[in-house]
């Protein structure tokens, strides 16, 4: 299989503090590849820096399309998403709390429809042509509803569905904008069992279905060890094991890293 | 309702009346008089013992309401009930609007008064839809917004007056200055965010005025611009007596001359502008680039790692929002016949925010509600001078008491899946 992301040597300083110290790790095409390690480990840092909301002070990370390869560092900002096609979630959701379930998935498709609608001049006249696109937009956001069962919601309003829908809806928003790679922070926080498998079907979905490849920070270890098919994991901004979920298990390092180290 | 709770709402209210009396003592209490050769303090306790008691009694029985529960909750039952019939019939309630702004000028009871005080309500609510976009859609709280309402007014003046072009020429322009001047602000505040943003919005609508008052060759500096072109009906002045090899308006139509047909041309000309705002904004709002300004308004982290441009986003919403205000400059300008900095302070700003924010972030009827009340009752309140802007002040009070979210805060979906079912 081939490899879809490679970080190499990334490091990140806040001032004194080395949040994420010479990391580099790959990622490959429709893997589960999750990032795991005790608080403060540097996981989130890490993607920051893959999503363009960190600089990174060094190291270098390379998006892989078919032949050529794409320097993440070149992006920053919205253009991650836009050129890229790195979506991402967050640990404290980030809906459109205000604005309906179906407005939050067309948001994400915001990039294709303002070509669709001449930059607002063919949707002011209303022309055919943006209508049709925009019905299209409707049904990839129906589709995606439909795999998470929140059709029936769809015009309410996102910040009032129940917690593990936001999680959900969060994801398939993302996945609205066709991601190559897709990076959740902790997408199973705040999930009761019951939750947690439906995430986990979800994920591996989108992993075989959708051909995306899935980078995941999770304390879950339910979902990890559940549907990883690779483990990274940190530890003060150190690789401190990389493996299958299974070896991760029985690593000793990884162990002692959370457990501490018998006396 | 227990004797202690009398007595303790009672102590609150006295100790309100304390308050009342520290603030109206002195600014209503003492009141300077010149007489002869110098100022006189002529006291007033008489209307300060007045207003302390009425805000005794008012506190006292608002403790009273509040202490009762559910029961006894008028305000807040009837302003819910307010909302839920103006969503329900929204669409009737706009369509009777309309209606009754197209037949006003000849009822009965409009006199040339009435006229001039819905010209002035109709500038505040397109002022208000084009603030609208900046500030309820796209959620950039512009304190500033009278700079480019300034700058519509000189831009049509100055154009107006320098080549002698109609105002259906010199109208779009304004709009293109303003809107120019709405980027041009855009850029260096794309990155603040919140409060900061409305201090440098706010200093931005201070600059355009002060670079009025100072720039003397071009902008005649305070002494402001005079003889502005009054429009004319599709080439047709309205003058008693018109040059020579020009027809007016009463002559054309074989009507007798009066000014109010020039009043009523303007009252409709303001109408048909500001209906255009609020379907250009209508429409807009159902598009990409509206969504997104609703997505940004909501959280812009999430916008970002979403792919939309946030830059872009913003500066369409500065740059339209700024051309509405323009386009009202122009109306402004045109119809005073004189315009100068003056008429472009900070209050104007603030008005028209306090129309948006008490409407309603986002709501087109909200604005008109809020406009209709908050610029009626002042006008109401003329006769008494400095006083009216206590009603002002009045009005904005009640609204944040009892509509903290504005007077209709409903949102609408810009689309639906399932159809309008409710």
């Amino acid at each position: 299989m081939s490899n879809l992301l490679s970080v190499e040597n990334l490091t990140m300083k806040f001032g004194g503090l080395t949040a994420i110290d010479d990391l580099s790790f790959d990622a490959k095409n429709n893997q589960i590849t999750s990032i795991i390690g005790p608080n403060g480990a540097g996981k989130t840092t890490v993607f920051n820096c893959l999503t363009g909301f960190y600089k990174p002070t060094n190291g270098q990370m390379f998006l892989h399309k078919e032949d050529s390869k794409i320097s993440l560092r070149k992006y920053t900002d919205f253009k991650i998403a836009y050129v890229a096609k790195v979506a991402r979630t967050f640990q404290n959701i980030r809906l459109f709390p205000a604005m309906s379930v179906l407005e939050n998935l067309l948001v994400a498709q915001h990039n294709e429809l303002m070509v669709a609608s001449g930059y607002s001049l063919f949707g002011l006249l209303n022309l055919k042509t943006y209508r049709d696109k925009e019905r299209l937009a409707v049904d990839k956001a129906k589709y995606w509803l439909d795999i998470i069962g929140l059709t029936h919601r769809a015009d309410d309003n996102a910040g009032d569905l129940p917690y593990g829908d936001q999680r959900k809806l969060e994801i398939v928003r993302a996945m609205c904008i066709e991601p190559r790679l897709l990076c959740l922070d902790e997408p199973a926080a705040g999930l009761n069992p019951k939750e947690s498998a439906e995430l986990n079907k979800l994920l591996k979905f989108i992993k075989t279905d959708k051909q995306t490849g899935i980078l995941l920070i999770e304390h879950d270890m339910s979902v990890v060890m559940g549907i990883s098919d690779h483990v990274v994991v940190l530890n003060y901004g150190k690789k401190i094991f990389e493996g299958t979920a299974e070896q991760t298990k029985n690593s000793n390092e990884v162990i002692e890293a959370y457990l501490g180290v018998d006396e | 309702m227990e004797k202690k709770d009398i007595i303790q709402s009672f102590k609150d209210s006295l100790f309100t009346g304390l308050i009342a009396l520290a603030l109206f003592g002195p600014i209503v209490g003492l009141r300077t008089v010149s007489k002869g050769e110098g100022l006189f303090i002529a006291p007033q306790w008489g209307v300060v013992f007045l207003l302390v008691g009425l805000c005794i009694l008012g506190r006292f029985l608002i403790n009273i309401n509040s202490a009762r529960k559910t029961e006894f909750k008028i305000f807040s039952s009837l302003s819910s009930k307010f909302s839920s019939i103006t969503e329900d019939k929204a669409k009737h309630f706009a369509i009777t609007g309309i209606l009754f702004a197209v037949v006003f000028p000849f009822l009965p009871f409009t006199d040339r008064y009435f006229m001039d005080v819905a010209i002035m309500i109709l500038t505040y609510i397109m002022l208000g839809w084009g603030l609208n976009i900046v500030v309820g859609l796209a959620g950039l709280l512009d304190l500033g917004y009278v700079a480019f309402y300034a700058v519509g007014a000189y831009s049509y003046a100055l154009i107006a007056t320098t080549f002698g072009w109609s105002f259906w020429i010199c109208l779009p322009l304004a709009g293109v200055f303003a809107a120019f001047f709405g980027i041009l602000l855009g850029f260096p505040v794309l990155r603040l965010r919140g409060d900061y943003l409305a201090i440098v919005t706010l200093g931005f609508g201070e600059i355009i005025r002060i670079i009025l008052i100072n720039w003397y060759e071009v902008t005649n500096g305070p002494d402001g611009i005079t003889g502005i072109p009054r429009p004319s009906f599709f080439g047709l002045p309205f003058k008693r007596s018109p040059d020579e090899g020009e027809t007016s308006f009463h002559l054309f139509f074989n009507l007798e001359y009066s000014t109010m047909h020039r009043i009523i041309f303007l009252y409709y000309l303001i109408l048909v502008l500001a209906l255009i705002t609020n379907y250009f904004t209508l429409k807009i709002r159902k598009l990409p680039v509206g969504r997104a300004w609703e997505a940004l308004r909501e959280d812009e982290i999430a916008c970002k790692s979403l792919g939309v441009n946030p830059t872009n986003t913003k500066l369409t919403a500065f740059a339209i929002g700024a051309m509405f205000g323009g386009f009202a400059g122009s109306f402004f300008a045109t119809r005073q016949a004189f315009i100068s900095p003056e008429s472009f302070t900070f209050i104007e700003s603030a008005i028209i925010v306090a129309i948006v924010v008490l409407g309603g972030m986002g709501s087109q009827t909200g604005v008109v509600l809020a406009s209709i009340f908050l610029i009626g009752i002042t006008e109401m309140f003329r006769d008494l001078e400095q006083y009216r802007m206590i009603a002002f002040g009045g009005a904005m009070v009640l609204i944040m008491v009892f509509k903290p979210k504005g007077i209709l805060a409903n949102r609408k979906p810009t689309i639906l899946m399932h159809g309008d079912k409710k």
